[in-house]
């Protein structure tokens, strides 16, 4: 099963069209799961955007090798079986087929995988939709073989939340709040104003957006509907507001309110919109973040001399913070793995450039994941095998990623610069 | 695709384990994806007459005030004294280092000193407005030490 995913990669690396993700996927799994692809039986031209869509989302999980298309070998059936041994001298691992029927405007795909080593069908499924609907159809069915082979859900069919300034000729800048699918593609604009944009964070039903909008002339935290467009200031009050950070249930946003001067953290009741505070702190303390069963909160506070990250376990009554970052002077935004095994942040080197990294809970050093000067902003894929995040090149920010089994992959913006982004929950 | 016929595509949506083949077998309708934007134009806030132009710098990561703030700082404070009605608006920034929340608040720190020295020396802490952009609003676009040390400011207007 080894292989030098490189190889490959170098052969299916997908022509660049705007908006969507570019792969330069600089090392990938040890062992990738090796699959071949049939293109789909039945309309050419969907077959060939479907076959495109689907193996850009799984070569980008840093987990799968795709054959190349041409040295597909011709499918066998023998007594209604299909004969798997071919492929398995090819050393394939897995075989997906499938067929794309188109009927009273509704897109039906059917698609099969097959184990090889185990000789027998592993999967059979259909997703169905409209015709304009092709990008998620593939997305679903990527997610489909993503799981059956890994047994981890998959993440193409998430979307992601990011924050594009344009400036015209006179440097005036538009700031927008964008959506797009997990690859990039399918970009709509949420948000278009004339004043800065920042910290957009997902309800976790993936239906709103919380976001920090200076539209009043100074920061405010804004809920926006998606499908409506309907939003509201989630507070009257005069003061700044800033880093939401919705609650796992849904229930609950914390942010930073500045309403004595000084950034305090405080978890804001959406039902009845009461505010509870939780720190009291001389110092900067901002950056709240939810741990996945909604138990504790992560946050950036400045109350050493520099800014740490602390963890406060809302369990308890009255909480004390705990710091738990301690390697450098500067560990900022912190958001928890999905399984609490760890947390992702910002972290200033001793050079001085800012790279994401990683501690595990269980482990008593951090770990680099990037490499550039100015990264930040990282959010991290509800199956927690992908970091997306924002970097900057030659003074135009954009948008980088990378699956902790080694792909990496940009999205530069198609105008301007684009930053912030924030991974959406799974949303099928 | 309405609403109505994916929620009910949605209630359609089986998923089967055979117990005998092991096969997974599924059944599911993509989700709705519908999206409505919207566009605002802010309009700053008429800007008074006098204003108390003045800019004043900081280190990097701080927010204490150079004595060469302070120098800035004494024009200002003897400007609101002889004009006991305006009120000014005091804006901290931030450099484009470091997390963009964490900025937003070191900018508000910023703009708190200043706003501390001019009640420290007599000013009604009422005709004082603080708040900040933090890295949004940078005045000198690039990514070196000329241009952050630009940045890392508070403009008094």
């Amino acid at each position: 099963m080894k292989k030098n995913l490189v190889l490959v990669a170098l052969l299916l690396v997908p022509t660049l069209s705007q908006g969507e993700l570019f792969l330069e996927i600089t090392k990938g799994s040890e062992d990738p799961y090796k699959v071949a692809m049939i293109p789909f039986e039945g309309n050419k031209r969907v077959s060939k955007q479907l076959n495109n869509i689907m193996r850009n989302d799984l070569i980008r999980t840093g987990e799968f090798s795709i054959l190349d298309e041409e040295l597909l070998l011709p499918v066998k059936i023998i007594d209604d079986e299909l004969v798997l041994s071919d492929w398995k001298l090819l050393g394939m691992d897995y075989l997906v087929t499938g067929t794309i029927l188109n009927a009273n405007n509704s897109l039906d795909i059917n698609y099969e995988i097959y184990d090889i080593h185990k000789k027998r069908k592993v999967r059979s499924s259909k997703v169905f939709g409209i015709p304009n609907q092709i990008r998620q159809l593939a997305h679903y069915t990527s997610d489909g073989i993503y799981e059956s082979i890994t047994g981890i859900k998959g993440i193409a069919a998430t979307r992601l939340l990011y924050v594009n300034e344009i400036k015209d000729s006179q440097l005036i800048s538009t700031y927008k709040l964008m959506l797009a699918d997990s690859d990039g593609a399918n970009e709509k604009i949420l948000l278009s104003s004339s004043e800065p944009i920042i910290s957009p964070s997902w309800s976790p039903d993936g239906k709103r957006v919380a976001y920090v909008s200076f539209e009043t002339g100074i920061a405010k935290v804004f809920i926006q509907d998606i499908a409506s467009g309907e939003r509201e200031a989630v507070l009257s009050k005069d003061t700044q507001i800033s880093s939401p950070s919705w609650s796992p249930d849904g229930k609950y946003l914390s942010l930073t309110l500045y309403q004595d001067g000084n950034a305090e953290i405080y978890i804001l009741r959406l039902r009845d919109r009461t505010l509870t505070r939780m720190t009291n702190q001389f110092a900067i303390d901002t950056e709240s973040s939810w741990s996945p069963k909604g138990n504790k909160i992560l946050f950036t506070s400045g109350r050493s001399g520099s800014p740490q990250i602390y963890e406060l376990d809302l369990r308890k009554l009255n909480p004390k913070a705990k710091r738990i970052s301690f390697e450098g002077t500067y560990n900022a935004k912190a958001s928890y793995l999905p399984k609490e095994e760890g947390i992702i942040f910002v972290h200033r080197s001793n050079d001085g450039l800012f790279h994401i990294a990683l501690k595990y809970k269980k482990e008593n050093f951090i770990r680099v994941l990037t490499e550039a000067k100015m990264d930040e902003s990282p959010s991290v894929a509800p199956n927690g095998n992908m970091v997306i995040y924002g970097i900057k090149e030659q003074n135009l920010s954009m948008l980088a990623g990378f699956s902790l089994s080694g792909a990496k992959f940009k999205l530069p913006a198609s105008n301007g610069e684009v930053r912030e982004p924030a991974w959406s929950n799974f949303l099928r | 695709m309405s609403k109505s016929i994916n929620s009910l595509f949605a209630l359609l949506t089986l998923i089967i384990f055979t117990a005998c083949s092991s096969v997974q077998i599924t059944e599911e309708a993509v989700g709705d994806q519908s999206v409505a934007g919207v566009s605002i134009t802010s309009k700053s806030p008429a800007n008074q007459a006098i204003l108390a132009n003045a800019v004043v710098y900081f280190g990097y990561d701080q927010s204490n005030l150079t004595s060469k703030s302070i120098q800035a700082l004494k024009g200002v404070t003897e400007l609101m004294k002889r004009n006991s009605k305006i009120t000014i608006s005091i804006e901290g920034h931030a450099d484009e280092r470091g997390t963009r929340e964490y900025n937003l608040a070191l900018g508000q720190r910023r703009a708190e000193s200043v706003a501390d020295y001019l009640v420290a020396n007599g000013i009604n802490r009422n005709r004082l407005i603080t708040k900040s952009y933090g890295e949004e609003r940078p005045l000198s676009l690039g990514s070196n030490d000329t241009a952050w040390s630009k940045n890392r400011r508070v403009e008094i207007k």
